[in-house]
């Protein structure tokens, strides 16, 4: 209250008719009345009448908000974005603001990740459309994670390669593949597998039967596919490709006895202690390239959205926290060097409790715009994942309009958000009150 | 102030290693830096990603990605450019995002200083309880107002128009424009008010003489804050606006499709809407960042 | 609708002639469309006599939205601008995005719609009618519209005997496309049946790429495999029934589609991507790959429209030589003809917008966009001529012909909530379906539940 009774109390220079006054307020106060506050009387009132707006429902439309399942997935939606999004993005502008205040280009840096504030959340969408792109060729998120990725997994020699369903070769649960029969010496194996990749397969040599040879377990590893899937499976038919570079291991009671590789027609050759044993192409042959993590998938989309939405807000929590760090007494700081606090210790202990109230002011500010996220998800979103990444602004607008379209639905909905909103508002007029009072 | 609470916890710590800390601090310096530089391209990344893919050919988006222009340069083309700039519709909703801007903008700032002028020097009763009132509808969410005002725009005949989005934006963006104003206008020296007065000024003259030039820097603030907020918007567009004549995040949205792969005119279109605003935004930031810190809590 | 649409024998066999001349004519068709060839071949609207008349409407203004962009757009712009050039009235065309429901529904709220949609649904069309929100067609406009076409594609347009819509494109739904190097790499050719499909995405797949690319993320291409499995196997009387939610979703036929469609959706090597990448795949993306790369693409083969010619376009294969089609196989008897269709409505009461619909029934609008490729018209007085070469105007015929034998996409004639949005309903039970192929009998259940709730029975 004082805040603003203080400046009452300041009188007005001006000695003014209240006609006066009221010409001068009558524009806002018109246009907000029409527009906001009647709007809010409005869908208070529509919320408690059905689809057609005759019959009264009474709470039965906040009962479905409750009780529908799409709707609850706006709800919790929205509770992950208001719990994650304002703190990450408020934490990421503290450490940039902290970490560029001593930096001489630090404006640069500033201007750079405060740039995305300035364009549409429209445009934020189609850029991380391109962003999340599934595939890694296209999509940069995928191709720096493919990367990665594939810097600490050597390559297969033959992804996604495997014996056809009778092939002799039963899968283990880790991507190998056993022979279901035992290796006998002096009696070649034929390994059968199908399903190389043309590119992989192009520069091999004609496939080789297997040679018996005495004293010693002999098999050839090719691939069994003839052009329009003749010849018979399981045997090296003419023309058929060797497949050169397969570790293959013989394996007895779970321990491995003796491994090879096979040589350029395909052919491998084991001591006579795989005799018994059984044949194990080891996963590491046919790990399929990896393709990326699925970022506008069901489980990671809200996740996703949420990384863009931080993309173009953490400049905004920088800026203020930046502004508010300049505020603070470089005295306090020093003292606390001169004391033998390190960085971390004046950041920890000065910086941050100093900084307390600036960073209220952006988390407040953080979980409104984000309580009303709408374009970022209806854009970024693809239909399949829509459902799951579904918020409450976008099933209002889904409600109000749309064929299934029920606007006391979508009205019930408007109120909820604007019961979200109220406690900020309680805060923030406290908060303007206090500010005045000092 | 919370200053106050701190300092007895600094004095905690006072006396230990000085040294250690300052050669830490140094070599940290380092990789601060470091890290700001990977930071920053990472923040760049995005952007430059939808640059180089509206300068590709369509086949070339829908096989590889954008940073392949650095192995093949010869893939650079303005072919997506030149489609769209003799696309009639984007060019001319481009025209309409600016009809619609530049009136919501003057109309906040005039209907806003109006208000706020009051709210800080003229004297009516319950002064105090109207103002804490606009301030609480700072956070109104615009998706509460989109089906009643629908169907009062309806019942106004302006439906479907420019005025109508105009007016929309004005409301919604009159609470922070209130604000701001009327908290900078506070601050004038009573003196010059007075002075103004004693010179028989009338009200309307002291408003327009005194407060509105000495309010310049609030209003180019609250100016650049509003401009990029209506000429971002894309809801109230799809809603309100000309469906025939739309605004330009509403003409890409519509192409925004399933059935056809857009990517080429998305790229350049989205790009070619976020030229404005950049401009702007790098013309004048300092009068963004005063908007943004004057409690943008929209 | 049942009683006019039931297939007999006669009709069915011109649907099965009609499915593979339409097929390999459309590879053709589609080749053309990018080129200026049938432009030429044209001839200027302007020389052609006009077989409509309509009224003079200088100095009125009216709106037509539509979900095309790109190429469709801008030829049905022409249509429209022949309209205006006839009139006199100005015409603004306004693409409504992908969710033209919502977008409609939002400008009729605010009482302004615009005055002429071009539903891609007739699900849309019923629900619309249902709500008031339609004007019927007027007494000239009906008439150009009984003159045209043939009973089937009236009914379709109408709602409760009261005709409301003009059945003004009409798109073939029972193609594959294949990419021609990757198929003769592997020494397959185009299968008939669903066996030899089968057999044939075996075989491309142990030759090493992944057989069928599928649009997953994109429901509706979901439901059409469905559609095409479902109509050829259980026929077209119990289409008809599953269609207007006659038969439950639990029926056994459902059931038998479900499970020959899990042959295919169930091996996770015959698809691009596998499951999980299937789903995450748009359709433009599902066409795009299967010939971005020639014979390196990831994929052998699409289930994809005619429209799909434009995402071809988008990359470096040539449609004819890279990309070929081949008619849906047969899965039970005959193979499926499904069609899809977008049908002009009034949505608000003026003489140019039933003017303009009175055109849109013309040959003469029809015309305009069929000489310029990636259009058929089920208009039966649409001179033959109209289409720029002989292939296309063998389709355009045998549609005609086969007028009521050919059924139309099931989703699209359901409430919207059920077959036409995105993440709900149909789309979404089917996409669950893709995700896991074994629970035949769950989904059953879901699509029912779906089902029930929203045709309300």
């Amino acid at each position: 209250m004082s805040t603003v009774s203080t400046r009452a109390t300041r009188k007005g220079v001006v000695r003014t008719r209240p006609l006066v006054a009221a010409a001068f307020l009558l524009p806002a106060l018109a246009l907000l009345g029409a527009l906001v506050v009647y709007p809010i009387g409005y869908s208070v009132h529509r919320s408690f009448f059905d689809a057609s707006g005759n019959g009264f429902v009474g709470f039965d439309n906040y009962h479905e908000v409750f009780s529908d399942e799409r709707i609850r997935t706006a709800l919790k939606n929205n509770v992950v974005w208001v719990v994650v999004a304002p703190g990450l993005a408020t934490a990421l502008g503290l450490v940039f603001a902290v970490l560029t205040e001593r930096v001489r280009w630090g404006t640069a840096f500033k201007l750079v990740v405060f740039m995305p504030m300035a364009i549409s959340m429209l445009a934020a969408g189609i850029i991380f459309r391109l962003v999340y792109e599934q595939d890694p060729d296209r999509g940069v998120a995928n191709a720096v994670w493919v990367g990665v990725h594939d810097t600490f997994a050597a390559s297969a020699p033959y992804p996604g390669a495997h014996p056809r369903p009778d092939g002799g070769l039963a899968a283990d649960p880790d991507g190998a593949f056993t022979t279901t029969s035992a290796l006998r010496a002096g009696s070649p194996a034929p390994v059968p597998l199908v399903a190389v990749k043309p590119r992989y397969a192009k520069g091999e040599r004609d496939a080789q039967p297997p040679r018996a040879e005495p004293g010693k377990v002999t098999g050839t590893v090719w691939l069994d596919f003839t052009r329009g899937g003749g010849g018979t499976p399981g045997r090296v038919d003419p023309g058929e490709k060797a497949l050169s570079g397969v570790k293959v291991e013989a394996v007895r009671d779970g321990r491995t006895v003796a491994s090879a590789t096979t040589g350029a027609d395909g052919t491998f050759t084991l001591p006579a202690a795989a005799d018994g044993a059984r044949l194990r192409l080891p996963a590491a042959n046919f790990a399929e390239r990896y393709r990326g993590a699925e970022w506008l998938g069901p489980t990671l989309v809200t996740p996703s959205i949420i990384g863009a939405y931080i993309w173009m807000w953490a400049g905004f929590a920088m800026v203020l926290i930046a502004a508010g760090l300049a505020g603070v007494p470089r005295e306090l700081l020093e003292a606390a060097r001169v004391d033998g606090a390190n960085e971390w210790q004046v950041f920890r202990r000065v910086t941050v409790p100093l900084l307390a109230p600036v960073l209220g002011v952006v988390v407040i500010t953080l979980v409104i715009n984000v309580l009303k996220i709408f374009d970022l998800v209806y854009i970024i979103a693809p239909g399949s994942s829509l459902p799951d990444a579904n918020v409450l602004a976008l099933q209002l607008y889904q409600s109000s309009f749309g064929t299934a379209v029920n606007q006391g639905l979508g009205s019930a909905i408007a109120v909820l958000l604007l019961v979200l909103v109220l406690p900020v508002v309680i805060v923030n007029i406290r908060r303007i009150r206090k500010e005045g009072r000092r | 102030m919370t200053a106050l609470d701190a300092t007895p916890r600094v004095t905690a710590v006072r006396g230990r290693r000085p040294w250690p800390a300052r050669l830490a601090a140094r070599l940290g310096g380092g990789a601060v830096r470091l890290v700001l530089v990977a930071v920053g391209l990472f923040w760049l990344m995005p952007t430059v990603g939808l640059l180089l893919s509206s300068l590709r050919d369509r086949s070339d988006i829908a096989s590889s990605g954008w940073w392949q222009v650095f192995a093949h340069p010869g893939q650079l083309t303005g072919a997506s450019y030149d489609t769209l700039f003799h696309n009639d519709k984007v060019m001319h909703s481009l025209l309409t995002t600016t009809l619609i801007t530049v009136p919501a903008t003057v109309l906040v700032i005039l209907v806003g200083a109006f208000a706020g002028y009051a709210f800080a020097w003229l004297e009516f009763p319950g002064r105090d309880w109207w103002f804490m009132g606009v301030v609480g509808l700072l956070v109104v969410p615009v998706q509460v107002a989109l089906i009643p005002v629908a169907k009062l725009f309806n019942a106004l005949g302006i439906f479907e128009s420019t005025p109508g989005v105009v007016l929309f934006h004005t409301a919604f963006g009159l609470p922070f424009a209130i604000f701001l104003l009327r908290n900078f206008f506070a601050e004038i020296p009573r003196e010059l008010l007075e002075a103004a007065r004693l010179d028989g000024a009338g009200e309307l003259r002291m408003f327009l003489r005194v407060v509105l030039p000495l309010g310049g820097p609030a209003i180019a603030s609250l100016g650049i804050f509003q401009f990029l907020w209506v000429w971002n918007d894309m809801l109230v567009g799809l809603i309100f606006a000309d469906s025939g004549n739309p605004p330009i995040t509403v003409a890409l949205q519509q192409q925004v499709r399933q059935f056809g792969d857009n990517v080429d005119i998305l790229a350049s279109g989205a790009f070619l809407s976020m030229v404005v605003p950049l401009a702007v935004f790098f013309a004048f930031q300092r009068q963004f960042v005063s908007g943004v810190m004057a409690g943008a809590v929209k | 609708m049942g009683a006019t649409r039931r297939g007999t024998p006669r009709n069915r066999a011109a649907r099965s002639a009609l499915a593979h001349l339409a097929a390999g004519a459309l590879a053709l068709t589609a080749a053309a469309c990018g080129s200026d060839d049938a432009k030429k071949e044209a001839p200027s609207p302007d020389l052609i006599r006009h077989t409509v008349r309509l009224p003079r409407l200088n100095g009125q203004k009216i709106k037509v939205t539509a979900v095309w962009t790109g190429t469709e757009q801008k030829n049905f712009t022409e249509v429209l601008d022949e309209f205006s050039k006839r009139t006199g009235a100005e015409v603004a065309f306004v693409p409504s995005g992908d969710d033209m429901s919502s977008f409609v529904g939002s400008k009729i709220t605010g009482g302004d719609p615009p005055d002429v949609a071009m539903l891609p649904q007739p699900g849309v069309l019923r629900e619309f009618a249902g709500k008031g929100w339609l004007k019927p067609l007027n007494a000239e406009a009906a008439a150009e519209l009984r003159k045209n076409f043939g009973k089937g594609w009236q009914d379709l347009g109408s709602h409760k005997g009261t005709p409301y819509g003009v059945y003004f494109k009409v798109t073939n739904k029972s193609l594959v496309w294949y990419n021609t190097k990757i198929f003769d790499a592997a020494g397959v050719k185009e299968p008939r049946t669903w066996a030899e499909l089968l057999n044939a995405a075996q075989v491309v797949a142990d030759y090493g790429v992944p057989a069928v690319s599928v649009g997953g993320a994109d429901g509706w291409t979901l439901t059409d495999w469905f559609e095409n499995v479902y109509l050829s196997q259980a026929g077209p009387e119990k289409y008809d029934q599953l269609t207007t939610h006659k038969i439950k979703w639990t029926d056994p036929s459902v059931t038998d589609a479900l499970t020959a469609l899990g042959r295919l959706f169930g091996r996770k090597e015959l698809l691009a991507g596998g499951n999980k990448g299937a789903l995450q795949t748009a359709f433009p993306a599902a066409v795009g790959q299967t010939f971005a790369k020639g014979e390196d693409s990831k994929a052998a083969m699409v289930y994809a429209p005619d429209i799909a010619a434009a995402a071809i376009d988008g990359t470096n294969a040539r449609i004819g030589t890279d990309a070929k089609v081949f008619p849906f196989p047969a899965v039970g008897g005959e193979p499926p003809v499904v069609t899809g269709g977008d049908v002009g409505v009034a949505l608000k009461d003026n003489a140019a917008a039933q003017a303009l619909l009175t055109f849109l029934a013309s040959p003469d609008a029809a015309r305009i966009w069929a000489a310029r490729g990636g259009f058929l018209s089920a208009n039966k007085n649409l001179d033959a001529a109209a289409y720029p070469d002989d292939t296309r105007r063998r389709i355009a015929k045998a549609l005609v012909a086969a007028g009521d034998g050919f059924r139309f996409d099931m989703s699209d004639q359901a409430p919207a909530a059920f077959g036409g949005k995105p993440g709900q309903g149909e789309w979404k039970d089917l996409q669950d379906f893709l995700r896991n192929p074994g629970d035949v009998a769950g989904i059953q259940q879901r699509l029912e539940a779906d089902a029930a709730k929203a045709f309300k029975n």
